[in-house]
């Protein structure tokens, strides 16, 4: 007699089983019930399992390491990749959409005016010369940083401050810098940049805020830190610092600079057309380009533009 | 810029750890970069007397017998115990000399932290045990002298002590990031750089010159009763608002106080300077001290050039076109309109904040010496800097905009280094800048600074903080203050600079952290972001196409590769390569190369495309006078037309897109990769406009051959923008499919042709005819065109799906239907097969 045979007769002598019931008084009755269906429960697992098995055996076995069955070929294979900084762009971007921030995108070809004079940079400026900018002959020029965009946010969502209370839209876009190229600078990259008005906004919203889109970022607590820095378009300005996350193999005891931030400078709202004495903003921006070097061990950031599809079918 | 944690020490009463201090300093005030701690650097050297030295025959060197103290030379040379024998190569040892010793074992201090740290050992050389050795100033890392060793003045040293006790270098030296310094030209000399130091760390700054914030005016006339005799005359106030020159006679003038190395030989070290002369050492430490650079002429020469005897004219004037000066260097520079000359007379001798003339040189005859201390337009000087690429301490400082209302700090020091040097003070004369030497006050409340920071500081506690750097408040009101900016703070002039001082000075990272609130409104989608995202879906995930990002600049010789003429493009004038000249009108070229080194590389069978921005001249301007810019997507395929047409099949169906697809004549494909005769224009129907979208075809034999491309390729491009204009995209009509509840019954249909019938007239035909009955539902799908080698006809064959909103089609209606159709497709010559 089988296994499987035995416990078919097993589950059969459970008939004469459940008969003695009857005999049994009122207050035995319940627990001798449930005893009884946990054995039954039992044996028709029992009686599963031993079904299964049989199925299994009967199956030719297979080398379930191979990539692919014997005699034949490899299968298809998804051919298509988006490239790593447009999906990091997307996900930066969904991140802020979920604070509350509207997303606009940075333009590549600009003016004097977005580019500096809007941002309170004085005319013939050296730090002017510090962002190392192209230029058209006409004039125009490939901006070197997204804040090139926080005129036309300001002005474009200025009656947010009517309707809403606050300005809130973070910008991604690609800048470029004349500089020579290596692994760590290359002269066309992509920055994230953030604005916030409202008649209360603070610093320490400011860090708040950032910090926590780093934290959404890495999915873990992260300490910050700060430093003085000059920005003609922010005062205070700060370079903003995270601890280096667990994802990234940081121990609490290392610092990753993520870019500059601070409080928008009055005359920067005034240029928009803002009231500096009732609002108050804050603005900040960083390279997007590191976040997905550092996330996937990228050493040489020239890769990003090279149109190598030895890179770009990594991701 | 490097600070010498020591010459802090001197200023500031440091009482927290180094480390806390430097992370104080990098968090409150600046980044630091590195810190070079010397304090390790200089272990096991001694100061030693030369007792005896003798030449080894036949070689350069010298065996030498030193004086290290009696515990070392006890201990070092196990063969004579009153002394250590070295051997010696340098020209200058001599008998007598005080020399610095790197004991056995030792690191040589030039070497240390490196990656090839060396050891001085005791050696067998030339038959003679050496102990060591004797250092020379580079050996020491101080400077790069290699000429010979160090001499050390026996006046004040003893043999045996520790070089590093004996001439301070138990020190760290901190390199801070200039850049975040930008605005801050006071923290450019020790004295300010201390001052913020005690800022941080809650203490009082005691100023180490009585004559900080004195008018000039004042300060002079307390020290010296007779104006030299000569002018100054500043011809633009704006490139030079205030100069003063100061005279000193020497009756002889000071002979380099070397071999001896002096303290302050050390400071220079320490700052990243050396010493080189004593009146030169002397304006590089008052600039290393105040933040203010100085320069000193030759008096006589300086008369001498300006063609006078007595009375010398110094006027301060921008360069003249072509007008020529050579600098102290020896270089002669051509120089800019935007040059700052200081000239004697009109001759220009110095290009001002930068460097000195030849003509005006000090030397060994000098026998009078003027002295100047000035402020210079930062904004000429940083052009200076670039056009002559001088990169010296001085221009660095000026750069930062040096106050102009600032100058009696340097004249202080100034009057008593060339003092200390024999030289006799004889007087200044100066423009002085016309502004007032106060600024006014700026008016700050405390619950603004409060409210900016998002802090919550006393009252107390914000003006302590100010008071500690030096800024004068006063109390106006319960509630206000008013701070009054010293003169070399040139960067207060807001309320929210005051704040920034106040936040920062009292550490940012101090600020409690809170969110701003929000109301729960929706954040506003960009539509044009979201259709990129669906379109690379579609793209990547669908059709297993790779998405490239390439630069926008590209080359001319890659628009004229791909037949398009460059003339239309923003040309950038400030290229890093030709390469990168063109701010591209067209992804196109760009994909073509990138398929070309792709197939280069072994891949095969892949489609590139791209999303970005292009522009060209004739897009015109925007309201804002700004080019206007397309988003575009491009396309890029190594197989043929029908193959590119169905992409953009996909996207209009997947996008629910009203597109049509148009054939144009040659002309609009000239000045483009396309192939005429193998592309066609896409337009965007919108209301009863089309809008022209871009192109798809197959690229020319010419093209294909100028990117060495021997395969078939294809390619499309178009613009997004106008895709998110149209406001009833199709995606928003019912799905047919839904709309009947009877099933469908399928029928294959293959009409025979002529062979230039045009596939669309077909197609069109039936499904105008299918139309007609408002109840019928159908899909129709092409399944094959098929043409015998030599027939003058084809075969196009459809897959028809078919069912009725009211009924469920029985076969003798289904053939009517048919029947129907094929009547009415007859008038093309078309007959059912």
């Amino acid at each position: 007699m089988s296994k499987l045979d035995e416990l078919k007769a097993e589950l059969k002598s459970l008939g004469k089983e459940y008969a003695k019931i009857k005999t049994l008084r009122e207050s035995e009755r319940k627990a001798f019930g449930e005893a009884l269906n946990a054995k039954k429960a039992r044996i028709l697992s029992a009686i599963k399992n031993s079904e299964n098995e049989a199925d299994s055996s009967a199956l030719a076995p297979i080398d379930l390491t191979a990539p692919f069955a014997e005699n034949s070929s490899p299968l298809p294979a998804s051919k298509g990749t988006k490239h790593p900084l447009t999906t990091e762009l997307d996900l930066v971007a969904e991140i802020y959409r979920n604070m509350g921030f509207t997303i606009i995108e940075s333009r590549q070809l600009d003016d004097e005016f977005h580019m500096f004079e809007s941002l309170n940079f004085p005319e013939g400026h050296p730090a002017r010369d510090g962002y190392d900018t192209f230029r058209t002959r006409e004039g125009f020029i490939p901006p070197a940083h997204t804040s090139t965009m926080q005129y036309r946010a300001l002005t474009r969502f200025r009656s947010d401050l009517d309707n809403y209370g606050q300005i809130a839209v973070v910008i991604p876009g690609r800048v470029f810098r004349n500089e020579d190229v290596d692994v760590t600078h290359e002269h066309t990259f992509y920055q994230c940049e953030g604005i916030f008005v409202s008649k209360s906004a603070t610093l320490g919203q400011l860090l708040a805020t950032w910090k926590n889109f780093f934290e959404t970022y890495y999915g873990q607590k992260l300490n910050i830190k700060t430093q003085p820095g000059f920005f003609p378009f922010t005062e205070p300005s700060l370079e903003f610092q995270i601890e280096k996350p667990a994802a990234l193999g940081g121990k609490g005891d290392d610092w990753l600079e993520m870019g500059g931030c601070g409080m928008i400078h009055p005359n920067v709202l005034k240029t928009a057309g803002i009231d500096p004495d009732v609002y108050k903003g804050f603005a900040w921006g960083g390279g997007i380009d590191r976040l997905v070097m550092l996330k996937y061990g990228i050493s040489d950031v020239r890769y990003f533009e090279s149109g190598k599809l030895d890179f770009l079918k990594e991701f | 810029m490097l600070i010498s944690l020591n010459e802090l020490k001197k200023l500031v009463d440091i009482k927290i750890p180094d480390d806390e201090l430097f992370s104080l300093i990098g968090s409150r005030l600046v980044e630091i970069e590195s810190v070079d701690d010397w304090t390790k650097k200089f272990h096991k050297i001694y100061i030693v007397k030369v007792l005896s030295c003798e030449g080894i025959e036949g070689t350069h060197l010298h065996l030498c017998k030193i004086d290290a103290g009696q515990d070392l030379n006890s201990e070092i040379d196990p063969e004579h115990s009153d002394y250590i024998q070295v051997v010696c190569g340098a020209p200058n040892v001599k008998t007598g000399m005080f020399a610095a010793w790197i004991a056995p074992g030792a690191v040589v201090p030039a070497t240390a932290g490196t990656s090839e740290p060396f050891e001085i050992s005791a050696r067998k050389l030339r038959g003679y045990m050496s102990y060591g050795m004797l250092a020379g100033a580079d050996e020491l890392g101080l400077g790069d002298d290699h000429s010979g060793i160090v001499e050390l003045d026996p006046t004040s040293l003893k043999p045996g002590a520790l070089l590093s006790d004996a001439l301070d270098l138990n020190d760290k030296i901190i390199e801070v990031e200039n850049k975040s310094l930008t605005h801050r030209p006071d923290c450019f000399g020790i004295y300010g750089f201390a001052r913020e130091v005690a800022g941080i760390l809650g203490q009082e700054f005691k100023e180490p010159l009585a004559s900080i914030g004195e008018p000039l005016k004042d300060f002079l006339s307390s020290h010296s009763s007779t104006a030299p005799d000569f002018s100054i005359n500043l011809l633009d106030r704006s490139i030079c608002p205030a100069y003063e020159a100061l005279v000193f006679d020497f009756s002889t003038l000071p002979a380099r106080k070397t071999p001896y190395l002096a303290p302050d030989d050390i400071f220079l070290f320490k700052s990243g300077m050396r010493p080189i002369s004593p009146l030169v050492d002397a304006t590089n430490l008052i600039m290393l001290k105040t933040g203010q650079p100085l320069h000193a002429f030759d008096y006589d020469k300086f008369l001498a050039v300006g063609s006078k005897t007595s009375a010398p004219e110094i006027s301060v004037r921008l360069a003249r076109n072509g007008e020529k000066l050579t600098l102290l260097d020896g270089r002669e520079i051509t120089l800019e309109r935007t040059d700052i000359v200081i000239c004697s007379g009109d001759t220009p001798v110095a290009l001002a904040g930068a460097m000195g003339g030849k003509s005006t040189e000090i030397d060994a005859s000098t026998k009078k010496i003027i002295v100047e201390i000035a402020s210079f337009s930062l904004y000429n000087l940083r052009k200076t800097q670039m056009s002559h690429g001088i990169f010296s301490e001085a221009i660095t400082r000026f750069t930062k905009g040096r106050p102009a209302t600032d100058l009696a700090p340097a004249t202080d020091l100034s009057i008593q280094s060339f003092a200390a040097l024999g030289g006799k003070f004889s007087g200044a004369v100066f423009e002085d800048a016309p502004e007032p030497l106060e600024n006014s006050p700026i008016r700050v409340s405390i619950p603004e600074t409060n409210s900016l920071l998002g802090s919550n500081y006393s009252k107390d506690l914000i003006i302590k903080t100010l008071k500690n750097v030096n800024i004068r408040v006063e109390s106006s009101s319960e509630n206000t203050l008013e701070v009054f900016p010293p003169v070399w703070r040139t960067d207060l002039h807001i309320k929210e600079d005051v704040i920034e001082e106040v936040g920062r000075l009292l550490g940012y990272d101090n600020l409690p952290l809170s969110f701003p609130t929000r109301p729960l409104t929706c954040a506003k989608i960009d539509p044009l972001l979201s259709l990129k995202s669906r379109v690379r879906s579609i793209l990547s995930d669908r059709l297993g196409f790779n998405e490239l990002l390439t630069y926008s600049f590209v080359s001319r010789k890659l628009f004229e590769k791909a037949d398009s003429s460059p003339e239309d493009a923003y040309e950038i004038v400030n290229s890093i390569s030709p390469e990168l000249e063109l701010f591209r009108p067209s992804l196109v070229p760009t994909l073509v190369e990138k398929t070309y080194e792709n197939l280069r590389a072994g891949h095969k069978d892949f489609t590139l495309y791209e999303i970005n921005q292009v522009s060209k001249k004739s897009f015109g301007l925007n309201e804002e006078n700004v080019p206007n810019l397309k988003t575009c997507l491009s396309v890029v395929s190594l197989r043929d037309f029908y193959f590119i047409k169905s992409v953009i099949l996909e996207l209009k169906k997947s996008l629910g897109l009203d597109l049509v697809l148009k054939s144009a004549p040659r002309s609009a494909f000239e000045n483009s990769p396309f192939e005429p005769l193998r592309s066609l224009e896409i337009y965007l129907t919108s209301g009863s406009d089309e809008i022209l979208l871009g192109r798809l075809g197959e690229l020319k034999s010419s093209v294909k051959k100028s990117f060495k491309l021997s395969e078939v390729c294809s390619a499309l491009e178009i613009s997004l923008e106008p895709l998110i204009l149209v406001k009833n995209p199709k995606s928003s009509a019912p799905l047919k499919i839904s709309l009947s509840k009877f099933p469908f019954v399928s029928r294959d249909l293959t009409f025979r042709v002529s062979e230039d019938t045009p596939f669309a007239a077909v197609e069109s035909a039936l499904i105008s005819a299918l139309s007609e009955d408002k109840d019928l539902v159908f899909n129709l799908t092409p399944t094959s065109i098929y043409k015998k080698p030599v027939s003058s006809t084809k075969n196009l064959s459809f897959h028809l799906d078919l069912t009725n909103k009211t009924k469920t089609l029985n076969s003798a209606e289904i053939s009517a239907i048919i029947e129907d159709i094929t009547a009415r497709l007859s008038a093309l010559g078309a007959e059912l097969v």
